[in-house]
């Protein structure tokens, strides 16, 4: 799919700033992924960021680079208005009702994919059955193309949303060649992504969870 | 009549054509059970719909005869001015598709109407909140965002339209494609005279199974909410009660309750699922279905039915399949009195955790270092994500088993308990509170992804294999398959199944 070039494009400083806010405590790596942008210009951000005290690293296992709260409320600022001067409110607000309607069936095909329900009893999927694997993968990506039409005005009027497309599609892609991890598991799978945009359609609108 | 069928005890047509709900009520019907007055729009109705693009011809002759006879029966006028007739509009194919299609209720509630009501039971906030509900769930039902018409049998047709069309909504049809429905069977549309749980103080709704889900023991189990319509506590939105509450409360409606699943059992020969309401004091049955139990409380079920003469050894054993035994080795909480129990949600990716309780991801990762975490929050957002992948376990106030939150608890294969109506996660205060219990970060908490429960402390763990009815259940497998050689709780099930299938006798 082609897009206008009139689309809204975020600074650097924002996007690396609200990534942070949409996806949570994150390796330089996968903020990187999430943003769209090559690694040492985020981490360039990201200090910038930190000086200003609006994101910080965390050392250990579970670390990372993350918001603090001032730089959570700063983030709301900055994209609240960033909408109001791009003028694409009414673009977002209709994209996010059109999210809606197809967030409870991903979350049932998320579902579907973890638990198999056989004789009415529920148990872990355990993957044996290609044929329910590919049904679901089929009903996935069904799913996928009716995402991509009901946020094309969205992907066209704001550059910072093309990047789930991208990222939509590499994850259904990679599942679909056998990577089984991509559909729930991984950090970058089809759920991962989604729940972000998910995150990231809330606070856009200034939407509590 | 064509494509309508009386709900009464009379309807002889088969589940494929009236619905597994309206069947189940058919049921109750005939066991002398209270069933609000109502009439089935058959299958074939949806079939013709969603074949031609509108509803068949002389179907709209045959609601309007089946609205005159229930008009005639309750004494009332579907959005009459004075004494209006309220309906309920369920959907029900022969396979349950539970959450996936439309149901419109309190339908017929016009503006006229609804002025008609608040003057006849002298209450307009009851009023008001019954008109209410009709807006939202017409709303839902009608993606479209049309506005409601405002005559009574235009809301009907509007609504038999809504739920036929919600059969080929692309969720539905993904719902079938997973789990082997065929695609061309159609809906059921069940139109029922309204009972009104949030009528007044003696008015509410509830579900209630004949013997507790979790574990099978023979008590009956469920949950009911005073003031309100049945919908808000299949939701889990509100807080509940235990349904033994009815007892003091509402004896009348408690006994009533008893002697139908008492009924209901004896005639299915299984424990039994009753969604009621009750208005005004006088109970209603909306709804019976199979138990469904799982795991534990199926093979208990099974065996006390067996030790009660009810079924034979042979029924008990089919009735427990190898693959339920495949979840006997599940660690569960067990022997929790009602003192410890914290509160109550829905399991969403099982096993068993304990640890500290903590209000927010940051601290769950701090706090992890000292030993296992249980991080509560309200919802789950990505912002949360390092904190469970700290924690031992999730609890959430909020969402099903089909939320964020269980998918992803379920990823990273830790328990996870979510929809705990009425639990508060205070981030300020640093505590977590339900039931009228503030219990601090840090306290030693634990929680059953399977049955949901969040208890406080470190109680008892054990899997179901330890259970005596499966000991019990197990023996008599092995007897009737002539083999008590060392297998796993499958393979001796499946080979009674196996030797009871060839006809093998029972010793």
């Amino acid at each position: 799919m082609t897009w206008p070039d009139s689309a809204h494009a975020t600074g650097a400083d924002l996007l690396a700033l609200h990534t942070l806010r949409c996806i949570g405590f994150a390796s330089l790596d996968r903020v990187a992924a999430a943003a769209g942008l090559p690694e040492p210009e985020v981490e360039s951000e990201l200090i910038d960021l930190a000086v200003a005290g609006l994101v910080t690293r965390l050392a250990g296992e579970f670390g990372g680079w993350g918001l603090t709260e001032a730089g959570r409320a700063a983030d709301a600022e900055r994209i609240a208005d960033e909408l109001e001067r791009a003028g694409t409110r009414a673009v977002v607000a209709a994209a996010y009702e059109r999210f809606l309607v197809l967030n409870p069936e991903l979350l049932d095909l998320c579902g579907a994919w973890q638990i198999r329900s056989v004789d009415g009893v529920a148990s872990a999927n355990d993957h044996a059955d290609p044929a329910y694997d590919a049904r679901v993968l089929e009903r996935l990506t069904d799913l996928d193309r009716r995402a991509e039409v009901a946020c094309a005005e969205l992907f066209a009027a704001m550059l910072r949303f093309r990047r789930y497309r991208v990222r939509l599609g590499d994850a259904l892609a990679r599942a679909r060649s056998g990577a089984l991890e991509f559909v729930t598991d991984s950090t970058a799978s089809y759920h991962a992504v989604w729940f972000q945009l998910h995150e990231d359609l809330l606070a856009t609108l200034g939407i509590p969870r | 009549m064509r494509w309508v069928y009386p709900l009464s005890p009379e309807t002889e047509e088969p589940a494929d054509v009236l619905g597994g709900k309206a069947q189940g009520l058919v049921m109750l019907r005939r066991l002398g059970l209270p069933v609000p007055p109502g009439f089935v729009i058959g299958t074939a109705a949806c079939r013709a719909f969603l074949r031609d693009g509108r509803l068949p011809a002389g179907l709209d002759g045959e609601l309007a005869a089946a609205i005159a006879e229930l008009e005639a029966t309750t004494h009332r006028k579907l959005g009459g001015p004075e004494r209006p007739l309220a309906v309920s509009v369920r959907s029900g194919g022969s396979v349950s598709m539970p959450g996936m299609m439309a149901t419109i209720l309190n339908l017929g509630l016009t503006a006229e109407a609804t002025a008609g009501l608040a003057a006849e039971t002298g209450d307009p906030r009851f009023a008001r909140d019954s008109r209410r509900r009709l807006l939202s769930s017409y709303a839902a039902a009608t993606t479209g965002g049309e506005p409601i018409p405002d005559d009574a049998i235009g809301q009907l047709r509007r609504a038999v339209v809504a739920v036929f069309s919600s059969w080929d909504s692309p969720r539905a049809a993904t719902y079938r494609e997973l789990h082997g429905i065929p695609h061309d069977l159609g809906t059921a549309v069940t139109v029922q005279a309204m009972v009104f749980g949030n009528r007044d103080d003696h008015s509410g709704a509830g579900v209630a199974f004949s013997r507790n889900p979790n574990t099978g023991e023979q008590v009956p189990f469920g949950e009911v909410l005073l003031r309100r319509q049945g919908d808000d506590v299949v939701s889990g939105g509100s807080l509940t009660w235990p349904l033994h509450d009815l007892a003091g409360r509402e004896p009348t409606v408690w006994a009533g309750l008893l002697e139908a699943l008492r009924r209901v059992e004896e005639h299915e020969r299984d424990a039994c699922y009753l969604e009621f309401t009750f208005q005004a004091g006088q109970l209603w049955l909306l709804q019976a279905r199979p138990g469904r139990f799982v795991g534990a409380a199926a093979v208990r079920v099974a065996v006390d039915l067996a030790d009660a003469g009810v079924i034979g050894r042979a029924e008990a054993l089919l009735r427990v399949s190898p693959r339920q035994l495949r979840l006997v080795r599940v660690p569960r909480i067990v022997g929790v009195g009602q003192a410890d129990l914290v509160a109550r949600g829905l399991g969403a990716a099982p096993g068993v955790a304990v640890g500290r309780v903590a209000t927010t991801a940051d601290r769950a990762v701090r706090m992890a270092a000292d030993g296992p975490v249980i991080l509560a929050r309200p919802a789950t957002s990505p912002l949360d994500l390092h904190g469970l992948a700290a924690a031992a376990g999730v609890v959430t106030a909020r969402g099903g088993p089909a939320s964020h939150a269980a998918v992803v608890a379920r990823a990273m294969g830790k328990p996870a308990v979510v929809g705990v109506a009425g639990l508060t996660v205070d981030v300020a205060d640093a505590s977590v509170r339900a039931g009228g219990r503030r219990v601090p970060e840090g306290t030693g908490i634990a929680i059953d992804g399977t049955g949901g429960e969040v208890v406080m402390g470190a109680p008892r763990v054990a899997t179901t294999a330890a259970d005596p009815h499966l000991r019990r259940l197990l023996e008599w497998a092995d007897e009737v398959a002539g083999d008590s050689t060392g297998r796993d709780e499958a393979a001796r099930l499946g080979a009674a199944h196996a030797a009871i299938r060839r006809g093998a006798s029972i010793p």
